[in-house]
C-alpha cells in the first residue's frame, strides 16, 4: 500500500514537472520587480496574458504598488540605489528617481539598429523625448513614454482634459443651445438652476464646484489660459506667435481678473457653495456621483470615478459635457497683452507622456532582457493581446474590423476580470502602441478598444446618441475645436520645478490661501483683496515666469535640434 | 609622595565605593535594565548624528545623488527664520498646544470628578468605557466625521440657524480663526475619555476615611470635592504636566493635515506640516532638520522650565 501511494506520489510530480519543463523557454527564467507609483491591485497567478509573457520571455513580475505618499515614497526608495526594482515607474514624481540617479540611459539599448521597433516608435518625437545631460551633455531617455505616441492621425472622440464641464440635462432643458463664453455658460447655470432649485428627490443642485485639494487645485488656478484661448501649459500663458515664446504666470496679470471677478459674483447668487473651497477630493466625487452639481472647471480624467458612478446609476442626463469657454472678446478688449487675439483651443496636439512609464533601475541586473522584450513586444501579435485579449476569446475579427460583444467589453472593464485576464499594470507602463493600426490585414482598426468607432458608438447610450443627435454632432469632441498642433515645447506644464521648488511651493500655496478668499470677498472688498493678493504673489511668480521661459526656450531648442 | 597619592586614591575610590558596591549588589536589577539602556541608547542618542545634516546644503537634487552634500553652516536656520510661515507654524503649534492641554485636562478632570460621585456601578462603568472608545478611532475617521457634521450645511450649522443663533451658516472649515478651537473640540471628544482613566485612578487611591470624616463634620458633596478629591489628584496633575509640557511642541500632525485646507493653512501648518511640505516632500534634508532641531531644543528648554518650577512648588518631579 505504501508503495503504491509513493509511486502514485511520484507519479504526479513528474506529471506536473513535465509540463512546466516543455513550456521552459531556451531563455533563463527571471523575476523581474516592479514598481508603480500610484494604487493598484496585484493580478492573480493564473492571469493568462502573465503566462503568455512568461511562456515567451521567461519573465515573471512582482509587483509593488503605492500606498501612501509618492514623494515620501520614492524620497526613501532611492536611499539605497543597490536594492531598487527593475522596473521602476515614479509616477507623477519620476523626475526624482532620474536626478537620484536611479534610472539607466536607455539610449544604450535603443538604437535604429538593435531595436527597430522602438526606435520607430520614439523616432517622430525624439527630439521631446531624448534630452541632454546637464553634466556631461551626452543624449540620454530614461523613459520611453507610457502614452502619447500614436500611429497615425489624431483620434479625439471626446475631451479627455481640462475643460468647463456641465450636465447635459441643463443643456437640454434650454433646448440644445451654443455655449462659448463664460457669462453665457454662468447666465444658462443660473436660469436652469431658478426654474429648478433641486432634482426629483428634493436635495438642492449646487451650480459650481470649485475642487482646490492640495494639487488637484489647478482646478481652482488654471482655468485662465484656457479662457484665454491656449491649451494646458499649466500655470503660465506662453504667446507662441511670440518671436522668443514670452511666458508669464497669468494669475497675477490683468487679464484672469475677470474670471475671477465672475467667479465672486457668482459666490454671491449662490451658485458657489463656500463648502467647495473645504471640500476633500473624495467628497468632491461623492458630490458629483449623486448628480446635483451643475458644473465645474476641471479634466476629465480627474472625475471618472464620478462619470461611472453616475453611468451605473442610470443617470446619463447628469453626466457632463466638455465645452471650450472663452473670454468675450470685446470685454477684456484693454485687458489683453499686445497683439494678442482669443480663439479657442482646448484640444491640443497629441502630447508624448514624458518621463512617465517605466524606466530600469541601476540595480536591475538584465536590462537587455526587457528591451527585447519590449521590443518584440511592439509587434501587432503582442500589442493585440495586450491591448485586446486572445483572439476568440475576449474579441473576434469579423470583415477585417476587431469587435468584441457587449458581455466582452464589459468585461474588460470588471477589475476583478482584469487581474485574470489582463497584464494590466504592465502594460499600462511599457511603451505601447495607441491610435491607428496602419499595415497588415487590420489596417484602419484602433490599437486600443475604447478608440474603436464600433466599441464606441457600439457603446454609447441611446440618451448620449440622442443628445449628439439634437446638436448634429458624432462625438463629443465636436463641442469643442479640432486639435491643434503641439507648441515646439510640448505643454509646459511637464517642465520640472525642481530648482525652484521652494519658490513654486510658496506661488501655489500664496493661491490655495487666497484665491478662495478673493472668490469670497464681499463685493466692496473684491478689488482690493484681488489686488492685495497680485502683491503677494508677484514675487514667487516673477521667479517662477523667468525659470519657465528659460525651460521653455531650452525646450524649443532642443525641438527644432541646435 | 606617595603616600599622598595613594590616600587621594583611596579617598576617590571612596567617594565611588557606594555607587559600585550597590551595583554589584543589585546587579540583578541592573543586568535586566541592560536591554533598555541599548535600546535608548541605539534608537534614542545614535541617531542625533543625524543632527549634522542640519548643516548641511540639500539644495541640488543632482548633487545630492551623487553624495555631495556640503557644510554651509547655520545657512538652513537663516533660511527658515527667515520665513514668515516659519514663525506662524511655531504660533499655531503652541497655540494648539496650550489649548489641547487646557480643554484635555479640565475636561477630564471634570469627567473624572463627576464620575467619581456617580454611585451607580453600572451607569459608571457604561459613561467611561463610551466616552474613551473614540481614542481608539483612527483620525482619518474622526476627521471625516467632524468634516461632515461642521459642514454649511451640517447638524451643527442647522442647530445654530435653528434656534436663531446665527442668520446665516457659519462657515467652521474655511476661516482661519476657528481652526484651532476646532481641534481642541475634536481632541476633546477623541480624548476625554482616555484622559480620565488615570485621574479616576488617582482617586480610587484617596482614603474614604477622609470623605466619612468630611462628611462628620459637615462637608456637602461639593466640598469634599474641592477639599479631598482636588488635593488627591494634584500629584497626579503636575506630573502629567510636566510630562505634556515636555510635548508642547508636539501639537499632532494627522488632525491639522487632515482637517486643515488652502483657507485654513495658515493656522493649521504645526512645526511638523512645515517640515513635511518644505523638508520631506522637497528631500531637502537640511531644513527638516534644522526645523526638527529646534523644536527639539524647545522641547528641552519648556520641559526642565516646567520640571523646575514643579520643585518650587514642593511637588513631585519627574527629572
Amino acid at each position: 500500500m505504501k508503495k503504491l501511494l509513493s509511486l502514485l506520489l511520484m507519479l504526479a510530480m513528474v506529471i506536473t514537472i513535465v509540463p512546466a519543463v516543455v513550456a521552459e523557454t531556451d531563455l533563463e527564467p527571471i523575476t523581474l520587480t516592479a514598481f508603480v507609483g500610484g494604487p493598484g491591485t496585484q493580478a492573480y497567478a493564473d492571469n493568462k496574458i502573465y503566462k503568455k509573457i512568461e511562456e515567451e520571455f521567461g519573465v515573471t513580475f512582482e509587483f509593488e504598488f503605492l500606498a501612501g505618499d509618492l514623494d515620501e515614497k520614492l524620497q526613501l526608495m532611492t536611499q539605497d540605489l543597490t536594492d531598487l526594482p527593475d522596473l521602476f515607474d515614479g509616477g507623477n514624481s519620476a523626475e526624482k528617481l532620474i536626478d537620484a540617479g536611479a534610472l539607466i540611459n536607455l539610449l544604450d539599448y535603443v538604437n535604429p539598429d538593435d531595436t527597430p521597433n522602438l526606435w520607430a516608435h520614439i523616432e517622430p518625437q525624439k527630439n521631446r523625448i531624448i534630452t541632454k545631460d546637464e553634466d556631461t551633455g551626452e543624449d540620454v531617455m530614461y523613459i520611453i513614454p507610457n502614452y502619447g505616441l500614436p500611429d497615425g492621425p489624431q483620434i479625439a472622440l471626446s475631451v479627455g482634459g481640462p475643460a468647463f464641464f456641465i450636465q447635459k440635462q441643463v443643456l437640454a432643458w434650454d433646448n440644445y443651445p451654443q455655449i462659448h463664453t463664460l457669462d453665457e455658460y454662468f447666465d444658462l447655470i443660473e436660469r436652469f438652476l431658478e426654474a429648478n432649485p433641486t432634482n426629483a428627490d428634493g436635495t438642492p443642485y449646487i451650480g459650481f464646484d470649485i475642487l482646490c485639494e492640495d494639487w488637484r487645485r489647478f482646478c481652482m488656478i488654471n482655468p485662465v489660459q484656457h479662457l484665454m484661448g491656449r491649451p494646458n501649459d499649466g500655470e503660465v500663458l506662453i504667446d507662441i506667435n511670440s518671436e522668443d515664446y514670452a511666458t508669464e504666470t497669468f494669475i497675477n496679470r490683468v487679464y484672469a481678473k475677470p474670471y475671477y471677478q465672475k467667479l465672486n459674483e457668482e459666490f454671491h447668487k449662490g451658485i458657489i457653495s463656500p463648502d467647495t473651497f473645504v471640500m476633500t477630493y473624495d467628497q468632491y466625487i461623492a458630490q458629483l456621483s449623486t448628480g446635483i452639481v451643475l458644473g465645474m472647471f476641471d479634466q476629465a480624467w480627474d472625475f471618472g470615478d464620478a462619470t461611472n458612478a453616475l453611468k451605473v446609476d442610470g443617470k446619463d442626463e447628469n453626466t457632463y459635457v466638455a465645452l471650450g469657454l472663452i473670454y468675450d472678446e470685446d470685454d477684456v478688449a484693454d485687458l489683453l497683452p499686445e497683439g494678442w487675439t482669443i480663439e479657442e483651443h482646448y484640444l491640443n496636439g497629441s502630447l508624448p507622456n514624458l518621463d512617465r512609464g517605466f524606466g530600469i533601475s541601476v540595480s536591475c541586473k538584465c536590462p537587455e532582457r526587457i528591451i527585447a522584450m519590449w521590443e518584440r513586444m511592439m509587434d501587432a501579435d503582442w500589442q493585440l493581446l495586450l491591448n485586446w485579449g486572445v483572439e476568440g476569446e475576449d474579441y473576434s475579427i469579423v470583415d477585417g474590423r476587431l469587435t468584441m460583444t457587449a458581455e466582452q467589453y464589459a468585461n474588460t472593464q470588471d477589475v476583478e476580470w482584469q487581474r485574470h485576464n489582463k497584464a494590466r499594470y504592465f502594460f499600462e507602463s511599457s511603451p505601447k502602441r495607441q491610435g491607428w493600426i496602419l499595415d497588415g490585414d487590420l489596417a484602419g482598426n484602433c490599437w486600443e478598444i475604447g478608440n474603436q468607432d464600433e466599441i464606441v458608438f457600439g457603446l454609447m447610450n441611446d440618451y448620449d446618441k440622442q443628445f449628439l443627435a439634437a446638436y448634429g454632432y458624432s462625438k463629443f469632441a465636436d463641442f469643442v475645436n479640432p486639435p491643434i498642433d503641439l507648441a515646439p515645447y510640448g505643454e509646459a506644464w511637464q517642465i520640472d520645478k525642481a530648482p525652484i521648488e521652494k519658490d513654486y511651493n510658496d506661488f501655489l500655496k500664496i493661491q490655495d490661501t487666497e484665491l478662495p478668499q478673493v472668490i469670497m470677498a464681499s463685493t466692496e472688498e473684491f478689488d482690493a483683496k484681488w489686488d492685495a493678493f497680485v502683491e503677494h504673489i508677484n514675487p514667487s511668480c516673477e521667479v517662477y515666469s523667468n525659470f519657465m521661459h528659460e525651460e521653455v526656450l531650452k525646450l524649443v531648442a532642443a525641438y527644432f535640434g541646435d | 609622595m606617595t603616600e599622598t597619592i595613594r590616600s587621594n586614591g583611596s579617598a576617590l575610590r571612596r567617594t565611588k565605593h557606594g555607587f559600585f558596591r550597590t551595583l554589584i549588589r543589585q546587579w540583578q536589577l541592573a543586568a535586566m535594565s541592560v536591554p533598555m539602556l541599548l535600546y535608548v541608547l541605539l534608537f534614542n542618542y545614535a541617531p542625533m548624528w543625524g543632527w549634522v545634516n542640519a548643516f548641511r546644503d540639500y539644495g541640488n537634487r543632482k548633487l545630492v545623488a551623487k553624495g555631495v552634500t556640503p557644510y554651509n553652516g547655520i545657512a538652513n536656520f537663516r533660511w527658515l527664520f527667515g520665513r514668515e510661515d516659519f514663525y506662524e507654524s511655531i504660533r499655531n503649534t503652541l497655540a494648539m498646544s496650550v489649548i489641547n492641554l487646557v480643554f484635555g485636562t479640565v475636561s477630564a478632570i471634570l469627567l473624572a470628578v463627576l464620575l467619581n460621585e456617580v454611585r451607580r456601578k453600572g451607569f459608571k462603568r457604561t459613561v467611561q468605557t463610551v466616552t474613551y472608545l473614540p481614542h481608539f478611532l483612527s483620525m482619518v475617521i474622526v476627521v471625516a466625521m467632524a468634516q461632515n457634521i461642521f459642514a454649511s450645511n451640517g447638524p451643527i450649522n442647522a442647530l445654530l440657524t435653528g434656534v436663531g443663533l446665527t442668520q446665516t451658516p457659519v462657515f467652521w472649515l474655511g476661516e482661519g480663526e476657528y481652526f484651532w478651537w476646532l481641534v481642541g473640540v475634536i481632541n476633546v471628544w477623541k480624548e476625554v475619555g482616555w484622559g480620565t482613566i488615570i485621574y479616576i485612578s488617582a482617586m480610587t487611591s484617596i482614603d474614604p476615611a477622609l470623605y466619612e470624616a468630611a462628611s462628620i463634620d459637615g462637608a456637602g458633596r461639593f466640598q469634599r470635592i474641592i477639599h479631598i478629591t482636588l488635593p488627591g489628584i494634584k500629584s497626579t496633575f503636575v506630573i502629567l504636566l510636566i510630562m505634556n509640557i515636555g510635548h508642547l511642541m508636539e501639537a499632532g500632525f494627522e488632525i491639522q493635515y487632515l482637517l486643515g485646507n488652502g483657507l485654513t493653512a495658515n493656522f493649521s501648518r504645526t512645526i511638523d506640516i512645515f517640515v513635511l511640505e518644505y523638508g520631506i516632500q522637497q528631500a531637502d534634508m537640511g531644513v527638516a532638520t534644522a526645523a526638527g532641531m529646534f523644536k527639539s531644543v524647545v522641547a528641552i528648554i519648556l520641559l526642565v522650565g516646567a520640571n523646575f518650577i514643579a520643585k518650587r512648588l514642593g511637588e513631585d518631579t519627574l527629572l
